[in-house]
């Protein structure tokens, strides 16, 4: 069979590369390929021969029919009209003028899909807020310690009878206790994105950035969920094999509270020399605590939470291994940086 | 706060095999946060609630519950107090002590002081943590309060007037001179001592007074331990910028037992490393000393919140671990609290959270929320956000977030200003995104042509309440022709499905007859034009935008008969409004299905018109009778010729 299989191929070739017309190539194409061409009736044939010989037989046919196909292609179009007009296809294309989208809204955009994947819904609250809500409502009264750590801006206005002094708000978490009192009963998944302030500036901290902020309250919510949630976002937002892990801290406003990392993308948690310990630091989390619940007018007694609030620049710098020296840079409106992404 | 604890004084107090790098590691996976370890000693992250482990003996305690968790052998090697008399009045100092500004006085008389270096082991203990030693009775303050976190603080004893102190709250005005030279005014209510002679020598719980301080000469030295409110402490720190390692302390809330642990360790210093002899009365001025507080819960409480089954007789172990007490009355967890955590441990909550991070955060489940899901937000704005931020990039416009913090000049009088910004370039809430714009295009004029765009919020301001934060889209142009810029808006708004007419009308901030208004079903959108300093700009309220347009086109029936194509070439006098000319003749001629300006050429003006009917094919000689009429129309109107 093989030989039969070379000679009908070697006829084939030498016929059309004598054919002087398209249609001479068309009666070819039919009498070699067409339903019952010679190589096609071939084809049939193959059932016939030993199971061992098969594959091999099936491959020379094969091969055979691509390369006159090809030939027969290449003839058509040294026949056609166009062969005769000179066209250059390697001239380069005109391109449409090409946009971008800034980093952090497709950071934005990543992370809103992640989470709306379990179920959150997306929400914004205010930027310019009250005391009451970035502070008081999270169980950081007056003078407390623990506000040293939010470098807040205060806007020069009077302040609010119950709601306190007009703040830049420095963190999502203010959003927390407003969630709670739109949405009354929970079950409550909340990813609230928004811009921040920090009287901040240096290399690694801008007066303004975006934070992403992660609130679940309903019945029996416990600090399993948060895991299982907080590898689930590292799972399909840095990749696969990432993990999270919650180390002890404290905010006024969860109790217990976390800080999280997350597996090197590079090492996946041995340790390297890009990440030394094998983790990176994601930021801070934790169980809600029951004075903020009952704030937002939830009770404490039937219902529990957590949240969570990252930078989103930071986490976004850390899934594409962007390695932006200076976080100035995403904010300094260059075409330069712009046009990179 | 960040605290500094060499491994051999740690050790001192932690008896364990275990090596550095592994009680860095475990006391971070369980405890405080190890940053790094260099040279032998541990740069550790203390919260603010855990001021009772910011010090070599608090890491101590904590990494002796904590390595046993990891399977390493650990145990503390605690100070016991000794045999000390405590007592509410000495012969030696007569003090009256304000109860609300400290709950524990405690102080006491050591003779025949002789001032001189420390020993070796107490400067090299010192020095690993960062604290230069001066001399024996400066250092063992220092030694105390970084091996226990309980600031002490040692007057000449002579120099304290009629051996009298009294412990009050400052008056506003009063003055005093600290023993780092700085004279502070005090606003009232900071906490300062007295003496008999009516003179303010110390600043309590921040620094002491140069009038009282040790010096070269002296002889006897009054030992002084204390806790004080930690409201007044920060307050008075805050408002004089004097952040003393001692204020962030005391600010914190310390533990008024402490105050006897660090007594007892001032006195065994002081006779070791001076020669100093104490007296055998300690003066100890504490009118409510510490009842164990509780704190109730119950085992399904904490199994609930860990989300784990997990045994009585583990939860008793790791408590007592902690130095907490357990008792249970079948479910019921009553927990008694030691005094060291008696500001932290408050709820079940806390009691949850050391468990936890004892039992190990590594050995919880990881699992997702099961139940009911949240409704979607109505009218949530992010979608159509996103497909404004698409349609523009796909039209080459390059996004950009500028600071929504301007200059005055940047802004109308009435905008928000901010009490304490970080320049004048960043002092005022913008209400508009054109300066930021301007200023962001300036920054690229070495390119040659772009469009930026951008969509933040501008903050109006509403008389006692927060402001409007009205979502603003944005944009402008280099080097691009005017008829380019304005395809750009016009495209948008068609994508969006936003049926839309513009009118001409001068407006601030832009150069004259160069400002369109661009209006839907009556209401304004936007605008769009030339700035008065150059620049093609537009601007849109997003929610405008969201309330006009659609998201799906409406259907029309497809057109069952052909149109006729045909082009017609005016010419025009100068000043004439293309735009009008073809609304015009919109207006005018139904059964002129579409009009577009295809070509200019010198003032000669081409346009492409599509005539058709919906029930019929229109005949040459029917089409001939309405482009009759258009250029009648056009030339009667608009003075042009055809």
């Amino acid at each position: 069979m093989r030989e039969e299989i070379i000679s009908i191929k070697n006829e084939a070739m030498a016929q059309i590369m004598e054919a002087k017309s398209v249609s001479e190539l068309e009666e070819l194409r039919i009498n070699y390929l067409g339903r019952s061409g010679k190589l096609t009736s071939l084809i049939r044939k193959l059932k016939e021969i030993p199971s061992s010989e098969r594959k091999e037989v099936g491959i020379l046919i094969n091969d055979s029919k691509n390369a006159i196909s090809k030939l027969l292609a290449e003839q058509k179009n040294r026949l056609g009209e166009g062969a005769r007009v000179w066209f250059d296809p390697t001239i380069p294309g005109v391109r449409p003028p090409r946009g971008y989208t800034h980093l952090v809204t497709k950071a934005i955009n990543e992370i809103s899909k992640t989470f709306e994947q379990i179920g959150f819904v997306r929400v914004r609250y205010p930027e310019v807020e009250w005391d009451y809500f970035s502070f008081g409502s999270l169980n950081m009264p007056q003078d407390h310690p623990a506000r040293d750590e939010w470098e807040t801006f205060f806007v020069d206005t009077p302040s609010h009878p119950t709601y306190g002094q007009m703040v830049l708000t420095p963190h999502t978490s203010s959003g927390q206790v407003r969630e709670m009192k739109r949405v009354k009963t929970p079950p409550i998944r909340m990813i609230n994105i928004a811009k921040c302030y920090r009287r901040q500036i240096d290399a690694s901290h801008i007066p303004m950035f975006h934070q992403f902020e992660g609130l679940v309250i309903d019945k029996g919510i416990s600090i399993a969920h948060l895991k299982g949630t907080l590898d689930y976002f590292a799972r399909n937002f840095f990749g696969k094999e990432r993990k999270t892990r919650l180390r002890p801290f404290h905010f006024q406003f969860t109790e217990p509270s976390f800080e999280v990392d997350v597996t090197c993308g590079i090492c996946l948690g041995k340790g390297c020399k890009v990440c030394k310990g094998g983790w990176l630091e994601l930021g801070g989390a934790g169980m809600v605590h029951p004075f903020v619940l009952k704030e937002g007018g939830i009770d404490p007694k039937k219902y529990s939470g957590f949240a969570f609030g990252w930078g989103v620049e930071r986490t976004y710098m850390m899934k594409s291994g962007l390695s932006v020296p200076d976080v100035r840079l995403i904010y300094s409106n260059d075409l330069k940086f712009l046009t990179q992404f | 706060m960040n605290i500094l604890v060499s491994d051999i004084w740690l050790r001192d107090y932690l008896k364990t095999k275990a090596s550095q790098k592994e009680i860095a590691k475990y006391l971070s996976l369980s405890g405080a946060s190890v940053e790094k370890v260099e040279k032998g000693v541990y740069s550790i992250e203390v919260t603010t609630n855990r001021v009772d482990a910011a010090s070599v003996y608090g890491i101590a305690k904590e990494a002796s519950a904590i390595l046993p968790g990891f399977g390493v052998k650990a145990r503390l090697q605690p100070i016991k107090v000794a045999p000390l008399k405590f007592s509410g009045r000495v012969w030696y100092l007569m003090a009256k002590v304000d109860p609300n500004l400290c709950s524990r006085f405690t102080a006491v008389l050591i003779k025949n002081v002789e001032i001189k270096d420390s020993p070796a082991s107490i400067k090299e203990r010192l020095s690993a943590v960062g604290v230069r030693p001066i001399n024996n009775v400066v250092d063992i303050s220092n030694f105390i309060m970084h091996e226990m976190g309980q600031p002490v603080h040692t007057f000449d004893y002579d120099k304290i007037k009629k051996a009298t102190m009294i412990l009050r709250p400052s008056k506003k005005g009063e003055s005093l001179t600290t023993l780092d030279g700085k004279t502070h005014t005090l606003a009232g209510n900071d906490i300062v001592i007295e003496d008999g002679a009516g003179r303010l020598i110390d600043l309590a719980g921040i620094m002491g007074g140069e009038n009282s301080a040790v010096d070269e000469e002296t002889e006897n030295v009054l030992l002084f331990v204390q806790t004080y409110n930690p409201v007044n402490i920060r307050k008075t720190s805050m408002s004089l910028a004097a952040r003393t390692e001692a204020a962030e302390l005391f600010e914190k809330g310390l533990d008024p037992e402490l105050v006897s642990l660090g007594m007892t360790r001032g006195i065994e210093l002081f006779e070791k490393l001076t020669g100093g002899k104490a007296e055998k009365k300690v003066l100890d001025i504490y009118p409510s000393p510490y009842k164990e507080k509780k704190v109730k819960t119950d085992l399904d409480f904490i199994t609930s919140r860990l989300g784990l089954e997990i045994e009585k007789t583990k939860i008793t172990k790791i408590l007592t671990s902690l130095g907490f007490k357990a008792l249970w009355k079948g479910k019921i967890l009553e927990v008694g609290v030691p005094s060291s955590r008696a500001r932290d441990v408050i709820i079940p909550e806390d009691i949850v959270e050391e468990v936890a991070r004892i039992y190990g955060y590594q050995n919880l489940p990881s699992i997702l929320m099961q139940g009911a899901l949240p409704e979607p937000l109505a009218n949530a704005p992010f979608a159509f956000e996103g497909k404004i931020k698409d349609i523009l990039k796909g039209y080459g416009g390059i996004e950009v977030y500028t600071l929504s913090l301007v200059d005055k000049a940047s802004v109308y009088s009435n905008a928000l200003k901010l009490k304490n910004p970080l320049g004048k370039d960043s002092e005022y809430l913008r209400m508009s995104l054109a300066p930021s714009l301007i200023k962001a295009a300036k920054e690229n004029s070495g390119e040659e042509t772009f469009h930026l765009f951008e969509m933040a919020n501008v903050y109006l301001p509403k008389r006692g309440e927060l402001p409007t934060e009205k979502m603003i889209l944005a944009g402008i142009f280099r080097e691009t022709p005017y008829r380019v810029a304005k395809g750009i808006v016009e495209g948008l708004l068609t994508e969006l499905n936003i049926p839309f007419e513009v009118f001409s009308e001068e407006a601030g901030h832009f150069a004259p007859n160069r400002h369109l208004y661009i209006k839907s079903h009556a209401k304004i959108l936007g605008e769009f034009g030339e700035l008065s300093q150059g620049h093609l700009y537009y601007e849109f309220s997003v929610e405008s935008l969201t309330s006009v347009a659609k998201d799906v086109g409406s259907f029309k029936g497809i057109p069952k008969f052909p149109p006729q194509i045909e082009d017609l070439t005016f010419t025009f006098p100068e000043r004439t409004r293309i735009g009008e000319v073809i609304d015009s003749v919109r207006a005018k001629e139904k059964l002129v299905k579409h009009m577009e300006l295809t070509d200019i050429y010198k003032d000669a003006y081409t346009f492409r018109l599509w005539y058709q009917h919906p029930t019929k094919t229109l005949n040459d000689r029917e089409v001939e009778e309405i482009r009759k009429k258009i250029i009648a129309g056009i030339k009667e109107k608009f003075g042009a010729i055809n």
